[in-house]
């Protein structure tokens, strides 16, 4: 059950990976996760009489045999990797907004039961922000173990600790799945879109 | 624990093209027993295989003047199978020694909120169906005969009418583009079952 937030600057991941280690996790390669924005094109819109969607296309690397699509505050549908090839059909009806590309790479760590992620957000050639996911393995519904999740949070985040995720909202006692870890990228990469671009000099 | 797969790389472009290549055919009801007992002994060894899919066929209209169609298909009789979307392209024009009908397909697998995901993205429904029959299978040949009912109330899947007295049929390979001998085999595996059931290139544009 995965937690993300952004945070300040990009020499905090080696911080933050330097008290992981300490802690005691252990490397376990990379991970990355991208998210590709799509608009309903002016031409389908005339004949609906509604305003342009947005459509986010995701990739996981912790499912790489599966493509993710969602709308804000709409379904999200988990295809597999055929499904960027039909958007490339689908091009006349949804366009490619190619500059907000967003992506996250990072380190992958394993501490017990518990799978830690710190990457760093990046559109196009600009860092932008840090995610961190957390991932609890053995829980799969979210009441159960967002306590312990957070006292895992606060032993080596400190104060940037986040607050519950709104995916929960009121569906705090339903089975979790990836779906909802992508909700939460969906939201966290359009927080980073919005800001401003951090300066470097930045250190706690 | 191994160390689990590195960064996956996104997929932009340069996919292989996947084509599928049809022959289509029908037979009466009364010689469906015959069709089948020939087929379980053309076809692959296994069990008998029957399936009862649900189709929806949805439509996106844009400025264009052909609007683009997805198809969703789902099986009523296998719980947890995934929802199966796929998008057939124009058929190729041109080559009229090719014996088949081929036209550009993509098929995906995708979880059960498709219908609600495709209302989101645009689509419209245009129309639905059930489609009951038998699966055969010989190497990458897949060939299905089935029965098509009119759903009578919209989205109930109760209340069914036969379309018509007879089984479609339909001989299909999907294989990578620019592979034609596979339409020979096609129509050679077709020969084979003549003269209980003539398997032909129908353009379904001639149909409209």
């Amino acid at each position: 059950m995965p937690v993300a937030e952004g945070k300040s600057v990009q020499q905090t991941v080696e911080l933050l990976t330097r008290k992981l280690e300490v802690l005691g996790a252990e490397k376990q390669g990379t991970f990355c996760v991208d998210c590709e924005t799509y608009h309903t094109a002016a031409s389908t819109l005339g004949s609906q009489g509604q305003s342009g969607k947005l459509m986010y296309v995701m990739h996981n690397s912790e499912y790489p045999l599966s493509c993710f699509a969602l709308f804000e505050n709409g379904p999200c549908l988990i295809a597999d990797t055929n499904f960027d090839v039909l958007m490339v059909k689908l091009k006349g009806f949804f366009q490619s907004a190619k500059a907000s590309k967003i992506e996250t790479r990072g380190t992958r760590y394993q501490y017990c039961d518990f799978l830690v992620k710190v990457g760093t957000v990046t559109m196009g050639p600009s860092a932008r922000g840090i995610s961190v996911e957390v991932e609890y393995g053995p829980c799969v519904v979210a009441s159960d173990c967002w306590s312990l999740l957070l006292e895992f949070l606060q032993s080596f985040l400190g104060s940037h600790t986040p607050g519950a995720p709104a995916v929960f909202g009121n569906r705090h006692d339903t089975v979790y799945g990836p779906a909802d870890t992508m909700v939460q990228y969906m939201e966290l990469f359009n927080k980073i879109r919005k800001q401003q671009q951090v300066p470097v000099a930045g250190i706690r | 624990m191994e160390a689990p797969p590195v960064t996956m790389m996104p997929v932009t472009g340069g996919t292989i093209n996947m084509m599928e290549y049809l022959l289509q055919g029908s037979v009466l009801d009364h010689s469906l027993e015959s069709l089948i007992h020939r087929l379980r002994g053309l076809c692959d060894n296994m069990e008998p295989e029957t399936f009862l899919d649900h189709e929806m066929v949805f439509l996106l209209k844009g400025q264009q003047a052909s609007p683009f169609v997805l198809r969703a298909r789902r099986s009523m009789d296998r719980a947890g199978a995934p929802w199966h979307l796929r998008y057939l392209g124009q058929p190729e024009v041109g080559d009229k020694n090719r014996h088949a009908l081929v036209r550009n397909c993509v098929d995906i697998a995708t979880s059960e909120n498709l219908t609600d995901f495709l209302m989101e993205m645009g689509f419209r429904m245009d129309h639905e169906f059930v489609a009951k029959g038998h699966l055969f299978r010989k190497g990458i040949m897949k060939i299905m005969v089935y029965k098509i009912f009119r759903i009578l109330v919209p989205g109930s899947t109760d209340s069914t009418e036969a379309l018509s007295l007879s089984y479609l049929v339909e001989l299909s390979v999907v294989a990578p583009a620019g592979q034609d001998m596979v339409s020979d085999d096609m129509r050679n595996f077709a020969e084979q079952l003549k003269p209980l059931v003539h398997l032909e290139k129908i353009d379904p544009k001639r149909l409209m």
